[in-house]
């Protein structure tokens, strides 16, 4: 059996170089060690992803390079977090509602926001493409969500992160709005009343650990 | 590498009617001015937020061919049908699903009102929002299939040639090549580069060299870059790709980053300074010059006062 060490930076590795395989394979062979899965999680998996952003916002890494990490880990968590509710660590960061706003159908963006989020330790619910303002409000009243975030890529769509802010407001829930997109940005956050802008998928997820932390 | 073209842009006597070869041989011996931004023009022109801007082919004919007229008149020599996002996924995704010929030929029937003679029609094709492997799960076949019947649609309506947009994906890019190459109309076939640390790539890290090569290769007529970036960085990508490949080159930058503002959204590069940057992409090896976002007939006015000033070499 492998030292210990050794499986997490194998992981780490892994995770890097978004090999989904070998991923799950050494999450498995983690716990059939005796691994704790929040140990494995956070020395294994959380470096890779992370290097994989640094990578990305270096220019080193593109798209492809990101996803196929995300998917890694994602992959990985399937396996380990049964594992974790079982030890009673299910350490939940918060719970999320994503969507691109209504009228714009850009998917990506958001996408990679959802499944880095997740990745981390919130609990995601991503509500795809073109969400009616009714849609994000419902679902964050269900989920008693603690963040909303809503991704617009065009100019003509943005208007309706304002509109969100609103409707969340007059809903009187206590969701956080984050907001996201290449139109978007800090001014406009700050301007439509959104509590945190992020503007690519790895700073949207500090800014996400920020704003569940402070009081509302 | 290619010799610098740079001749006269233009005579303004008409040119329309072309064969696809007459204009091939225009495309190969003169700079070329397109239009500029569509969607910015429509939103000022009352387009709802969140409303395709291909749902007014359809509903206000009349304010597509009152902004096309604006690049005519300011003196495009090629405009864009208002059918960037008229695949059949993006018509679909915006409510037009199944109408895609009808989107199609209408868009082309109003630009050639707007154009007259002295103006040519690029059926405008942009991505399809499908996407690739590993980061979605679309398959070229699927590209092309979308590809074949947008591309159909535009030529059958009478377009004069097929330009391909703001690609950023080299495999989408060349399946959409190939459907427009069938048609026998010219293709000028243009991707999304950003700078990063090793060079101008596509956010799914297609190099701009190598892509453009590609695109060359696989039968484009002229090939390039818009979009993402201003026209200052542009000139970069320009200098890169006339290193890089042999086929005419185009280049259409947005007018800066969008800023929001209490008056509403700006673009800060002015028409001025947008004229400047084209006539030196022209210098560093494009023949095929416009713009993206943001950029509206103001900008083309001063590009092409600029354009027919500028000294033949």
């Amino acid at each position: 059996m492998a030292e210990a060490s050794e499986v997490l930076a194998a992981l780490t590795r892994a995770v890097l170089e978004g090999d989904d395989r070998t991923v799950v394979v050494l999450a498995r062979l983690a716990l059939e060690a005796g691994l704790a899965p929040l140990e494995t999680i956070e020395q294994g998996l959380v470096p890779g992803i992370r290097r994989a952003g640094e990578l990305w916002e270096e220019g080193e890494y593109f798209l492809p390079e990101l996803v196929s990490s995300a998917q890694a880990m994602k992959a990985a968590m399937e396996l380990l977090q049964p594992a974790l509710a079982k030890h009673g660590g299910g350490r939940e960061l918060g719970r999320v509602v994503i969507g691109t706003v209504h009228g714009d159908i850009h998917d990506i963006g958001k996408t990679l926001v959802g499944t880095l989020l997740a990745a981390n330790g919130f609990s995601v619910s991503d509500e795809g493409a073109d969400v009616p303002l009714e849609r994000f409000v419902a679902r964050a009243r269900e989920l008693d969500a603690d963040l909303v975030c809503a991704s617009a890529l065009l100019t003509t769509t943005m208007a309706e992160q304002r509109e969100l802010v609103g409707a969340l407001r007059r809903a009187g829930l206590r969701a956080r709005v984050m907001v996201g997109g290449a139109p978007a940005s800090q001014e406009w956050a700050r301007e439509i009343g959104a509590q945190g802008y992020a503007d690519n998928a790895v700073a949207a997820v500090s800014v996400a650990r920020r704003l569940v932390a402070s009081d509302p | 590498m290619q010799t610098t073209r740079w001749r006269p842009c233009r005579s303004r006597a008409g040119w329309w009617p072309v064969t696809p070869d007459e204009l091939r041989g225009l495309l190969r011996e003169r700079v070329l001015l397109l239009d500029g931004g569509m969607g910015s023009l429509l939103m000022a022109a009352g387009l709802e937020r969140g409303r395709a801007p291909e749902w007014w082919n359809l509903e206000h004919p009349d304010r597509v061919e009152a902004a096309h007229r604006g690049y005519v008149e300011a003196g495009s020599d090629i405009v864009h049908t208002n059918t960037f996002g008229a695949s059949p996924p993006k018509l679909q995704a915006a409510g037009l699903g199944g109408r895609c010929r009808e989107v199609n030929a209408l868009a082309v029937t109003i630009a050639r009102k707007a154009c007259g003679t002295s103006t040519l029609v690029a059926g405008d094709v942009g991505p399809t929002g499908l996407l690739l492997p590993p980061v979605g799960q679309a398959t070229v076949e699927e590209l092309q299939e979308a590809f074949r019947e947008q591309v159909g649609a535009l030529d059958a309506a009478g377009a004069d040639l097929i330009s391909i947009e703001t690609m950023y994906d080299l495999r989408e890019a060349l399946a959409a090549v190939e459907v427009a190459r069938a048609t026998g109309l010219p293709v000028l076939a243009s991707m999304t580069f950003e700078a990063r640390k090793r060079g101008f790539f596509t956010i799914m890290g297609d190099p701009l060299p190598t892509s453009l090569a590609a695109l060359a290769d696989a039968g484009a007529d002229a090939v390039g870059c818009n979009c993402s970036v201003s026209s200052s960085v542009m000139v970069g990508m320009v200098s890169e790709a006339h290193r890089s490949v042999s086929a005419p080159i185009s280049a259409q930058p947005n007018a800066g980053q969008p800023r929001i503002t209490p008056a509403g959204l700006v673009y800060d590069v002015t028409p001025e300074e947008f004229a400047r940057d084209l006539v030196a992409m022209v210098e560093a090896g494009a023949c095929f010059v416009g713009g993206c976002c943001g950029t509206t007939p103001e900008h083309i006015r001063s590009a092409r006062v600029a354009l027919d000033a500028a000294v033949v070499r």
